[in-house]
Parts: structure tokens; C-alpha cells; sequence
């Protein structure tokens, strides 16, 4: 490529960031009654389209905090820059032609931007406010490797559409197993072999559940099937005993315990299928600490490239030895105890989700399920590998109310059981002020005010939110006459100058024109960008 | 549905902007067939609309409400002839003694009569009588009767605004031809009169006459809205049915809008038929409310008496799902569960209780009439038993006294002469 850029060795200017503390209380109680510590520090964000057109300014400088078990709401019109915000945190911007061109995203100490500034180089054109852009592609493919570590892992995504999120030609079940596979395979293969098919326990269990399920209670099948799954010691075993028992029950409950001991055979291992698990767990512990190496090098800010030639060696020789396990008829017969148990362990977490016949759905394929069903299918799949940040880009745009009002609820359910942070991005104010525990409202690829659901909603400080607020029909409020924020979103190629908003502000005064306006505390947490308010400045 | 139907003219009729009734929709059905099988046979009937009867007033708008694949859209289409129904009639402009006439018929008939039943030679003299009369009646006012002149110069008056003003617009076309188009199919006016009228369109919807030299897309999302109502009302319109007009629009701009067909509103004495899943957006807008779920009418009254007392456990569950604005706010969430059943096998009995929270034995039996519980409050529910069923024992007086919002217990009370007649055993589980 002719796109390679000078660069003057490696990043020694990079200062390592600060350890997180848990900062000054800024927001209001979360779920949990404290706000937990911050788990994602989003700092100056500064991301560009380069189009034909111009440089569309697409973010100019958002920051904010998540902290943990906090739910964080991110509104704004159309085209204000959500859904770039939240691409830009992950690295999952389209470039071309945009590009995330400052800014620091704090991971657990870890910088998800880092080695920005050598990714690319940026050349004026002559004519017009074009700009091109030489990127190194080795070094944006590194850093996607970098961020691709944390990503699914750390930080889930959940996309609009779900019905474009998933791929067609997979059934569910091997869509959710890949997920587990990638992110909870070496837990998946250890589960396996540490499966005891004929334990003492497991025949007086087999027989007690055989008996659960000629009393035809389901309660007491669960509980004899769960209990089953205790004396395997593999979950997952569990789940599928119970699956098995309620089809048994439909058809005569007979075979039950002949049953259950077949399928019990899946854990009985051949001598290939236990060296096949040994060599995959091989590859994915190799995997698993090159993830680690990338998350290093963002904390720490150099390359570790002994470590990943170290890494690669090993991975190298581990394949030579799963060379046998390529060949389709004995990669099919070594790999079944491992797709089985990957498979059942989807269907958990389609449980997980409350969807009421998971074998059912898990076997199905995306086009055979409604729009609500595959939202949550999502969600398991994002919840799966238990990550420590969930970012959802409108989650229930797509869907009817009475199914939003579903996903919203489970997404409630899950933070205040998992702790999961939510960054919720939607233009919907009401469903913001459902769920989230804080508010970011964004204009123009600036956040102009962030404050407790309560506070932003009771008092809201910037003129934007204020005709937000009350541009919205409301159900509580009937008899309300609507006003109209004058205008439209400016086109940001051509951004306003100073304050975005002074086109449309009603209390435009000159200095809007001219300045930027700092952000400023106004009262606990209450953080507004607005000349209007003379506050202390907020500390970055 | 049940033969009163039509006497549910509300009592907003009295207000000074609400005219005559202009539109009125009778036994409306529409079914798309599935084909398949061997020679690709008619295997069976996607019931997109089932049964759908409601009157429109000059003036008023309806607010046309329920989930994605109810059939809300298909009504609106039916509505303007632009598919045609399977059976129903929708009367344009009948005097109220002709509708007096049709809701005699449709008694004599029976709720579900169809004209193909009515061949078959299974009715009584009267029932035919009853048919022919409807026919005659239908031959001079429903406008599936009219023939293809008489149709086009109909169009001028029915007009509609779809909900996606991305693909509304042809993009090849600038605004100014946008507008002019159906003037010009017309032949109304010369070229400079048709330019006049774009003009003053344009300030009609707070758009300047320079945009009237640009093409669709140079303008955002709330202008194109804005430039598809105005290519509806060219032709001065007496009646629109606006198809989620601001579903693909941005609060802010959505306001915009609503302010704007308002204010048209009232200038031209326009009707909408307002469809919308958006529950907030129809409490602002309109003056009754049409809840439909899968196919048919649930529930119909006034915009302010369903909101402060809806009837239907469906109303109530949409109701409490919409989510508002007001962190101060707590609320008892009615949470349905599933999905909304397809309208191709649609669940038998009660099309709602396969997800209903209050669901009785013979929900899944009998399909509910839509019964006048409340003065112009119709409810299509076992809950809800008619009132002419029991006028001593005070069901319904006391449902009319307005004891709160929550179904009332139906336990105990007599219920044997009403019309289905299957529903004597009922009893709330």
C-alpha cells in the first residue's frame, strides 16, 4: 500500500494512564443503592469522517464515566453522533472513511485507543477542506487485534436491527455455541472431562428423576434433573436431562432412565475425542493469553512482541498436533462431546433470557423467529461470556411496545444480577427514563449535559434538553401543548461555531457564537455545557 | 362485529368542530391468501383485517392504534380503495337515515354476513331482503361500488401520508413537480395556477417558495413529511389517512409536525384517520381512538375515556408498556407475555387470550362482540358483559357510575340472554 506512515519509533511519549479510583460521587444511587466503581473512562473523544464532501466532524471531544452496575443512558436527535460514540469506543467505526482520531477510552487501566496517533497521517488537500488520509493498515490491524481482545469479552455489543445482526445460513443454537466456544471454551472442555457419567450418585439420581416425572410435577422434574446434573457435576447435563424427562413425559415415561443413560454416553469419552479436547484446550489457552499480551500492551503502552512470538510458537506446534482432528469424518466424531456440550450450554443461556421453549428456538433458524425473539437472543449471546459492560445501540427500536417493555425488563433483571454496566444508547427519552440511572445527552457530537435520570429530567439546565423534554407527546400529560425546538441538525461538515446549539437556542447570546462552553458542575453530578450557567469547571 | 356499532357516535359530536359523519367503514375484511402445495392451491387466508367497522366524522380524527401486523395499515389502504376488500363496505358521505337503513340490515343479517353467504341460499326471506337492501345502498355510497371515473375523481378527496418520506418522494422529481403531480393527473388548473398552488402549499407547511426548486433529497426527514402533506392536501382533500406520519422522525421535528396537521386541521375542517403505534402521539392527536389487535376492534371510544379507563386487558397492557418520560414516576407494569400470534392461524375463540392476564375458559371458545359498555364505549371482551342483558341487576349501571378502571367482577351476575348464548358458565378465574 502506498499509504505507509513515517513513524519516529515507538510511542515513548505515551504516559501510562492513571490507576481508576473510584471517583467523587457524581450520580445518584444506581441499582445497587451505591454507584460502584468506574469501569469505563471515556475521555475526549474526537472522531471524523473524511468524506468527499469534507471532514464531517462527527464527535468533538465526549467524555464521560460508567460505572459499575450503572445503567447510562446516551440520547440525542438523529445524527448527533450516539451510535458513533459507542463505535468508537469498541473500534468498530467503518474506515474508511471514518476514523476515531483522539481521544483515551479507559478499560481496567487499559487504554482501548492506544497507538492512535501512528495509525494514520493526515494530508490537507489543496483544494477544497478535503483531507486525505495515509493509513499504516499494519498498524490498524494491530490495534483492531488489540481491541478485538476485550471486545465480546469485557464489552458485549448489542445492535438495533436483529434481524441483520445474525447470520441466516446458522441455526441459533450454532450461533450462541460459536460465542460460548470463543469466550468459554476452556471452562466448556474442562466441564467435560471432569464429568463423572458413573458416579455413584448419578444412577440413584436417574432413577429418582424417572420418578419425578411419572409424579408429572415440573417443579420437582427440575429439581431432580438439576440434582442430576450435581451428581455428573457438569451443569449443563442437567439442563439437557430436564429437556430430555418433559419430551418423555409427552410420550410415556417408560424409557426416561434408559434415556437419560444414553445420553449420558456423551460424556463417556473416547481416546480421540479426550486427545482432540486436549488439543483444543491447547489452542484456546494460546488464545486466551495472547488476549491477556493485547491487554497488557494497552495498559502498559508498549508491544510485547517477545511475547508474541512466544505465543505464536505455541500455537504453531499445537496446531501440528490437532493436524489429524482437520480431517472432516474424525474431526466430526472427536468434536461431538465438545459442539454437544457448547450446545446445551446455549440453550442455558437462551433460558437465561426467559424464552419459553429453548430446544425449540435454539434448533430454529434467525428467519423463523420474531423480531422480539431474536433481541433476546442477542442479549443471551451478549450476556454469555458475562461481560463486564454491555453497550446496546437501540435495543427495542425495531420492536412494539409490549415487547420492549419485555426486553427492557430483562435488561433491568440482568444488571441487578450480573452488575453489568449498561450503556444504552437511544433516541427514545422515555425508555431512558425507564431504565438508565444516568443521562448523556448529546448534541452535534458533543455532550452538552450529564445528570442523574432524576435531576435531568426534574431540572434540565441546557436549552437542548429543556426542548427535548417538552417536545415529546406525552401519555401523563395530555392537554400539554408540544413545542418545537426551531430548525434542524446542522450539517457537521460545516459545524456551528462555539456552542453547536446557538442556531436554535432561544437564550443565544454573542459569546455563544464564539467560544466553546466549558462544562460545568451545577449542583451533585449535574454536569451542563452551556453559557448560561456560571459553575465550577468540572475536572477535566 | 355487533350490529350497534354505528350508533357509537360519541358525544364529542357536539363539539362546534366536528361535523357529519364522512366516512363510515361497515363489516371491512380483507384476507391475503397463502398459496402453496400442489399447484401452488389456496391453502389459506392470512385475516389481515377481520370484521372492522367504525364511523369517521368531518373534522375529527381517529386514532387507529395496535402492534405491528394487527392491521392497522391494511385498514388505512382499505379505507381509500387502494386494495380491495374481500367483503364490507366503507359508505362515503350517506345521510344518517341511509345509515340508519344499513345498521337495520346488519341486524336482520347478523354480525358476520357476507354477500357470498348470503348466495349460498342458507338465509331467511328477510336476511335477503335485509342483503338486497345493503346492496342497493351500497351500490350508490360505498365506494367499492364506483366505477373507475367516478373513482379518480374521488382520489382528490381521500388522500394519504405514508409513514416513510424516504421512498415516498421520487427522487427524480423536485418539489415543485412533487406537488404539482396530482394537479396535474387532475387536469386541474393551467401551469401557472398549478404553480400558484404549490406555492401557497408550501407556506402552508412552513416551507419557503425557494425549496420548491429542490429535490427531495436536500431535505432532512421533517421537511420531506412536510413535503408529502403537502402534495395530500393539492387536491383539497376532505379526508386523510395518515400512515404513521412521524414514526421515522425525531422528537423534536415529530412535534413540528403534529403542530402543523393540526393547524390544517382546523383551517380545511380536514378528517385523519391518524395510525400509530405510538399510544402517546394518538392521546395528542386525536378525538377517538380505534384499538385494534390482530385483525379486529378491541376497543373504540374517546381518546380521553380510554386513557383514563381503558376497558380491554390489551388496552391495559399496551397502556402500561409504554414507557413515559418521568423518573419520578412508578407504575404497576401489566408485562404481556409472547408474541403477537400470526394472523394467518390466529388463535381461536378471543384472537387475545393466548397473552390475556384475566384470560376465562371460554375466552378460547367464543370470539367476544363488540358491546357498548359505557355510553359510546365499546369493548370487545367477556369481561364486559352487554347491558341490555342485565338492566335490573345493575352490571352495567354500575360499570356507567364509573367504579374505577379495573375489570369488574362478573361473578354471580345473570348473564343468559346474551347473544352468543355460550357465555352463561362465565365466571372470572
Amino acid at each position: 500500500m502506498s499509504g505507509s506512515v513515517a513513524v519516529s519509533g515507538p510511542s515513548t511519549s505515551f504516559e501510562a494512564p492513571p490507576p481508576v479510583t473510584p471517583a467523587v460521587r457524581t450520580a445518584g444511587p444506581t441499582a445497587a443503592g451505591q454507584p460502584g466503581p468506574v469501569i469505563l473512562d471515556v475521555r475526549n473523544l474526537v472522531t471524523y469522517f473524511y468524506t468527499y464532501d469534507g471532514v464531517v466532524r462527527a464527535l468533538e471531544g465526549v467524555s464521560f464515566k460508567l460505572r459499575r452496575g450503572e445503567t447510562l443512558g446516551l440520547v440525542g436527535e438523529t445524527g448527533c453522533g450516539k451510535s458513533v460514540t459507542m463505535f468508537s469506543i469498541t473500534r468498530l467505526v467503518p474506515d474508511p472513511p471514518g476514523r476515531v482520531v483522539s481521544g483515551k477510552v479507559l478499560y481496567r487501566g487499559a487504554d482501548l485507543l492506544w497507538g492512535l496517533d501512528q495509525e494514520a497521517r493526515f494530508v490537507p488537500a489543496r483544494k477544497g477542506n478535503r483531507v486525505k488520509v495515509k493509513r499504516s493498515f499494519r498498524k490498524v490491524k494491530a490495534a483492531q487485534a488489540r481491541v478485538g481482545s476485550i471486545r465480546g469479552g469485557g464489552i458485549a455489543l448489542i445492535f438495533q436491527e436483529p434481524t441483520q445482526a445474525m447470520n441466516p445460513i446458522f441455526s441459533v443454537s450454532d450461533q450462541v455455541s460459536e460465542v460460548i466456544l470463543e469466550h468459554k471454551g476452556i471452562e466448556s472442555i474442562d466441564g467435560i472431562l471432569a464429568a463423572t457419567p458413573d458416579g455413584p450418585a448419578v444412577q440413584p439420581a436417574i432413577e429418582k428423576l424417572a420418578r419425578a416425572v411419572e409424579a408429572g410435577d415440573d417443579a420437582q422434574v427440575r429439581a431432580a434433573a438439576k440434582e442430576l446434573g450435581d451428581a455428573v457435576n457438569l451443569p449443563s447435563f442437567g439442563t439437557q436431562a430436564y429437556y430430555l424427562a418433559r419430551q418423555a413425559r409427552s410420550s410415556g415415561s417408560a424409557t426416561v432412565a434408559r434415556d437419560l443413560h444414553k445420553a449420558s454416553s456423551r460424556l463417556r469419552l473416547s481416546g480421540s475425542q479426550r486427545r482432540y479436547l486436549h488439543s483444543e484446550r491447547v489452542l484456546m489457552q494460546v488464545a486466551r493469553e495472547s488476549r491477556a499480551v493485547y491487554v497488557s500492551e494497552m495498559r502498559h503502552g508498549e508491544l510485547e512482541r517477545a511475547h508474541h512470538r512466544a505465543l505464536g510458537r505455541q500455537r504453531a506446534r499445537a496446531r501440528l498436533r490437532g493436524i489429524p482432528y482437520r480431517i472432516p469424518f474424525i474431526k466430526r466424531r472427536a468434536s461431538k462431546p465438545l459442539r454437544e456440550e457448547a450446545a446445551w450450554k446455549s440453550i442455558r443461556a437462551l433460558e437465561g433470557v426467559q424464552i419459553a421453549d429453548p430446544v425449540q428456538v435454539s434448533r430454529g433458524y434467525p428467519h423463523e423467529l420474531s423480531g422480539g425473539m431474536l433481541q433476546r437472543v442477542m442479549i443471551a449471546m451478549a450476556l454469555a461470556c458475562e461481560p463486564e459492560i454491555l453497550m446496546a445501540d437501540e435495543p427495542t427500536t425495531a420492536l412494539d411496545v409490549t415487547i420492549q417493555a419485555q426486553i427492557l425488563e430483562l435488561m433491568k433483571d440482568m444488571r441487578s444480577r450480573i452488575g453489568t454496566g449498561i450503556l444504552l444508547v437511544t433516541h427514545d427519552l422515555a425508555v431512558v427514563a425507564e431504565v438508565a440511572d444516568r443521562v448523556a445527552v448529546m448534541y452535534a457530537g458533543q455532550i452538552v449535559e450529564i445528570a442523574n435520570v432524576r435531576d435531568l429530567y426534574g431540572h434540565p439546565l441546557h436549552p437542548y434538553t429543556q426542548g427535548l423534554l417538552s417536545s415529546i407527546p406525552r401519555l401523563d400529560q395530555p392537554s400539554k401543548t408540544l413545542t418545537t425546538i426551531p430548525g434542524s441538525v446542522p450539517n457537521l461538515i460545516y459545524p456551528p461555531t462555539g456552542c453547536r446549539f446557538h442556531p436554535r437556542c432561544p437564550y443565544a447570546m454573542p459569546i455563544c457564537k464564539e467560544s466553546r462552553p466549558p462544562n460545568t458542575l451545577e449542583g451533585e453530578g449535574h454536569q451542563v455545557a452551556c453559557f448560561l450557567y456560571h459553575g465550577p469547571p468540572t475536572t477535566e | 362485529m355487533s350490529g350497534e356499532t354505528m350508533r357509537s357516535i360519541p358525544s364529542r359530536f357536539t363539539d362546534s368542530h366536528i361535523g357529519p359523519v364522512l366516512l363510515t367503514a361497515r363489516n371491512l375484511r380483507k384476507f391475503f391468501p397463502i398459496r402453496g402445495g400442489l399447484l401452488s392451491s389456496h391453502i389459506g387466508d392470512v385475516r389481515a383485517v377481520d370484521g372492522v367497522s367504525f364511523a369517521i366524522h368531518e373534522g375529527e380524527t381517529v386514532g387507529l392504534v395496535g402492534e405491528s401486523g394487527c392491521g392497522k395499515t391494511t385498514v388505512g389502504r382499505l379505507l381509500l380503495r387502494l386494495i380491495e376488500p374481500t367483503s364490507g363496505h366503507t359508505f362515503y358521505h350517506a345521510p344518517p337515515e341511509v345509515l340508519e337503513r344499513v345498521e337495520q340490515s346488519y341486524r336482520e343479517i347478523g354480525p358476520y354476513a357476507t354477500k357470498e353467504d348470503g348466495e349460498s341460499g342458507s338465509w331467511s326471506p328477510k336476511a335477503q331482503a335485509a342483503l338486497k337492501e345493503l346492496d342497493e345502498i351500497a351500490d350508490q355510497y360505498s365506494i367499492y361500488r364506483k366505477n373507475h371515473r367516478a373513482m379518480k375523481s374521488l382520489r382528490g378527496k381521500l388522500q394519504i401520508v405514508f409513514q416513510d418520506p424516504f421512498s415516498s418522494l421520487e427522487p427524480r422529481m423536485m418539489v415543485r413537480e412533487v406537488i404539482a403531480e396530482p394537479l396535474e393527473i387532475q387536469k386541474v388548473g393551467s401551469h401557472n395556477e398549478q404553480m400558484a398552488r404549490v406555492n401557497e402549499l408550501l407556506g402552508e407547511v412552513g416551507l419557503s417558495p425557494e425549496h420548491a426548486y429542490r429535490f427531495p433529497h436536500e431535505f432532512s426527514g421533517g421537511q420531506r413529511q412536510r413535503i408529502c402533506i403537502a402534495r395530500a392536501l393539492a387536491l383539497r382533500p376532505e379526508f386523510i389517512v395518515l400512515d404513521e406520519p412521524t414514526s421515522a422522525l425525531d422528537v423534536s421535528v415529530q412535534a413540528q409536525v403534529l403542530n402543523i396537521l393540526e393547524v390544517l386541521q382546523r383551517e380545511h375542517q380536514l378528517s385523519y384517520l391518524f395510525i400509530s403505534h405510538h399510544l402517546s402521539v394518538i392521546r395528542a392527536v386525536s378525538d377517538r381512538v380505534v384499538v385494534m389487535y390482530l385483525g379486529r376492534v378491541v376497543e373504540h371510544t374517546e381518546t380521553d375515556e380510554l386513557f383514563s379507563r381503558p376497558l380491554h386487558p390489551y388496552t391495559q397492557a399496551l397502556l402500561s408498556a409504554i414507557p413515559i418520560p418521568d423518573p419520578f414516576l412508578h407504575r404497576e407494569r401489566i408485562i404481556l407475555s409472547g408474541d403477537v400470534p400470526s394472523p394467518a392461524y390466529p388463535p381461536s375463540g378471543c384472537h387475545f387470550h393466548t397473552r390475556c392476564p384475566a384470560v376465562m375458559p371460554v375466552c378460547s371458545r367464543v370470539d367476544p362482540p363488540l358491546t357498548e359498555v359505557r355510553p359510546g364505549h365499546w369493548v370487545a371482551c367477556h369481561l364486559y358483559p352487554p347491558p341490555s342483558t342485565s338492566p335490573a341487576s345493575g352490571g352495567a349501571e354500575s360499570l356507567a357510575s364509573g367504579e374505577g378502571t379495573l375489570p369488574p367482577s362478573v361473578e354471580g351476575e345473570p348473564m343468559s340472554s346474551s347473544p352468543s348464548g355460550a357465555l352463561t358458565t362465565t365466571s372470572t378465574p
